[in-house]
């Protein structure tokens, strides 16, 4: 039962917040986009011209779903972060405290920033974020055998899918696993390091792609809602920059008591954690708590400081969206609080009635001040499926691939997201370039409130002057140089007043595919990319699997002793 | 009085938190959801600070 019913509960809080998730399809919200086969291709490995915001994780997804289809790898990721995250938390609660292990699963899953992370669609975000407990008990294994656990090896690549979350994994590792002997503490630098090597080397090899528009700094730092302002709303670990992903209920009487509710119990259990709690566990946290908030609360208090960081320091950006940090609050938070939560219940004695209302009222405190995080964010993850001229427009693009054509993609209206119908007029990163099999080039610039930040790609600012040039033969001929083959215009999010360059005429054998347009160019240039660079991207991704199999050989060892064992 | 106002609260407070979660739940599962793009951008908004 003690096992069982954190498992659970578990459960059941991601059943119901994923609840419009689960059904057959795909879901689509802003950044998160999945497809049913996502192909392998240069750019996902960090070769292309772009910061390499989404390796390694489009590249593991790419891989994975050779063996999983698209759909159901998305529903065991989303429900692996949530459930992982729950019950990771449940290691940080008091161990005799059942109450106290449910109340810290319902803090660390059913909380402002996971619902406005999945909202928001930061998937390697939220399975960093479920990693992090999972760190801390790893770290309590090092120091207490003074060796090197080998479930680093999977938990640490996973952590770090992506980079801010694969910085905050590190962090959290290093501080908390580091001991005296040089051997182990080399033995997790390099974990680290490889772990985060795909993004670093394609990163280092992109440096002159590495800095980001100042206005970020303004758009993306910590904001608050209408009754809490930033700093304290982070402190609930809410502050999201996007309105449009923070629930409702954020905004009213029940964020109020939500945050209230949850510092009374970090109050009520900071000593008995703190006194509970191997010292270095507890400095570790604190220091990740201050860390994490102390950069969000940059981000809003700094903007102007931050903005000039983001634009001369390569690679400072990863730090534009504050609230992102507020991971590193989660473990402290959710410590502290269900020690509270088992100082309170032991308080209230055995008697059963009693004993059962305050359990509940404990575990579910989370839930009932945050109710629209259920079902999908109230709808806002229903699973859609796309429109059959998605895949006609596929057959076509490999039709001519098959043919000896080559090049890549270019998706009209260059503008980076779309709300198409089909996906009930939510936003997403347009999906059609993941959907077709090439490289393919999108507008970095992200429209916020009539104000545009600025991409980093510099070729997609080449593109977008070769779809500014004067005659459909014209931008034909200039997008060819620049390495495109297909111009693919989807003609349903052509919306009335689209300024006439993001959707211009192009010259080109044209192919209907339903609702998409295919114009294959001729004569693409060939892709350039330095052997050196080539060179350094495959050690980086060399170190990373490196990992994974140290991970897949450590299993294999302990499935060998624990049958060796059974024998004997 | 504490081992008479502990319980008492402890049942008001489980009684409240259930019965709350259950109607929010509920309520959240019967409204109108996130409200969609702005159908008069031609350009779509990334979000909103506002």
């Amino acid at each position: 039962m003690r096992r069982a019913l954190p498992v659970a509960w578990s459960a059941l809080l991601t059943a119901v917040m994923l609840w419009q998730a689960l059904g057959p399809g795909y879901v689509l919200s802003y950044d998160m986009v999945w497809v049913p086969d996502l192909a392998m291709r240069p750019d996902f490995l960090g070769l292309g011209s772009a910061l390499p915001r989404a390796v390694p994780s489009d590249a593991v997804v790419a891989a994975l779903d050779e063996v999983v289809p698209g759909m159901l790898l998305q529903k065991v990721v989303l429900v692996g972060a949530l459930m992982g995250a729950g019950l990771g938390a449940a290691r940080l609660a008091p161990p005799h405290s059942l109450t106290g292990q449910l109340a810290a699963i319902s803090l660390y899953q059913w909380n402002p920033f996971v619902i406005e992370r999945l909202l928001i669609g930061h998937w390697p975000v939220l399975l960093g974020y479920a990693v992090l407990p999972w760190l801390v008990v790893a770290s309590r294994r090092a120091r207490k055998h003074q060796r090197f656990p080998p479930v680093l090896c999977l938990l640490l690549p996973v952590a770090s899918l992506s980079a801010s979350a694969g910085l905050m994994a590190a962090l959290v590792i290093l501080l908390l696993g580091w001991g005296p002997r040089l051997r182990t503490n080399l033995a997790l630098v390099a974990t680290v390091v490889a772990a985060n090597a795909p993004w670093l080397v394609a990163g280092a090899v992109h440096v002159e792609a590495a800095t980001t528009d100042p206005l970020g700094a303004e758009v993306f730092g910590l904001h608050g809602t209408r009754w809490l302002p930033a700093p304290v709303a982070a402190l609930g670990l809410g502050g999201s920059w996007n309105s449009d992903v923070v629930p409702a209920s954020r905004g009213g009487a029940l964020g109020l008591i939500a945050l209230l509710g949850v510092l009374v119990l970090c109050a009520f259990g900071v000593r008995h954690w703190w006194r509970n709690t191997d010292r270095r566990e507890t400095l570790g946290l604190l220091i990740c708590w201050v860390v994490g908030w102390g950069i969000a609360v940059l981000t809003w208090a700094c903007p102007g400081a931050m903005g000039s960081l983001y634009e001369h320091v390569p690679g400072a950006g990863l730090l534009r969206d504050g609230s992102r940090m507020l991971a590193l609050c989660a473990p402290l938070l959710v410590a502290t609080a269900s020690h509270g939560v088992g100082e309170l219940r032991a308080r209230v004695g055995a008697a059963e009635a009693p004993g059962v209302a305050a359990t509940v009222a404990l575990v579910l405190f989370p839930v009932a001040v945050l109710p629209d995080a259920a079902w999908g964010g109230s709808g806002a993850l229903h699973a859609v499926d796309y429109p059959d001229s998605y895949a006609a427009a596929a057959d076509v693009v490999e039709d001519v691939r098959a043919r000896g054509g080559d090049g890549d993609v270019v998706v009209l209206p260059f503008t980076s997201y779309r709300a198409p119908e089909w996906n009930e007029r939510r936003k997403v990163l347009d999906p059609l370039g993941r959907y077709l099999d090439p490289d393919f080039v999108v507008s970095g610039d992200l429209a916020v409130d009539g104000r545009t930040v600025a991409g980093e790609d510099p070729r997609a600012v080449r593109v977008g002057v070769a779809l500014a040039r004067r005659t459909p033969q014209a931008r034909a001929e200039a997008l060819a140089d620049l390495g495109i083959g297909f111009v693919v215009l989807d003609k349903d999010e052509v919306l009335p007043g689209l300024p006439a360059e993001l959707a211009p005429e192009v010259a080109g054998r044209r192919t209907e595919a339903g609702r998409v347009t295919v114009i294959a160019l001729t004569d693409p240039a060939p892709a350039a990319t330095s052997p050196g660079t080539r060179a350094a991207v495959t050690v980086g991704w060399l170190l990373y699997l490196a990992l994974l199999a140290g991970a897949a050989g450590s299993v294999v060892r302990n499935l060998a002793r624990r049958r060796g064992s059974g024998v004997s | 009085m504490g081992t008479i106002v502990t319980p008492i609260v402890s049942l008001f407070a489980g009684a409240v938190l259930a019965g709350g979660t259950i109607f929010g739940l509920v309520s959240t599962q019967t409204s109108s959801g996130p409200s969609p793009a702005d159908s008069n951008n031609p350009v779509i908004d990334y979000g909103s600070n506002k």
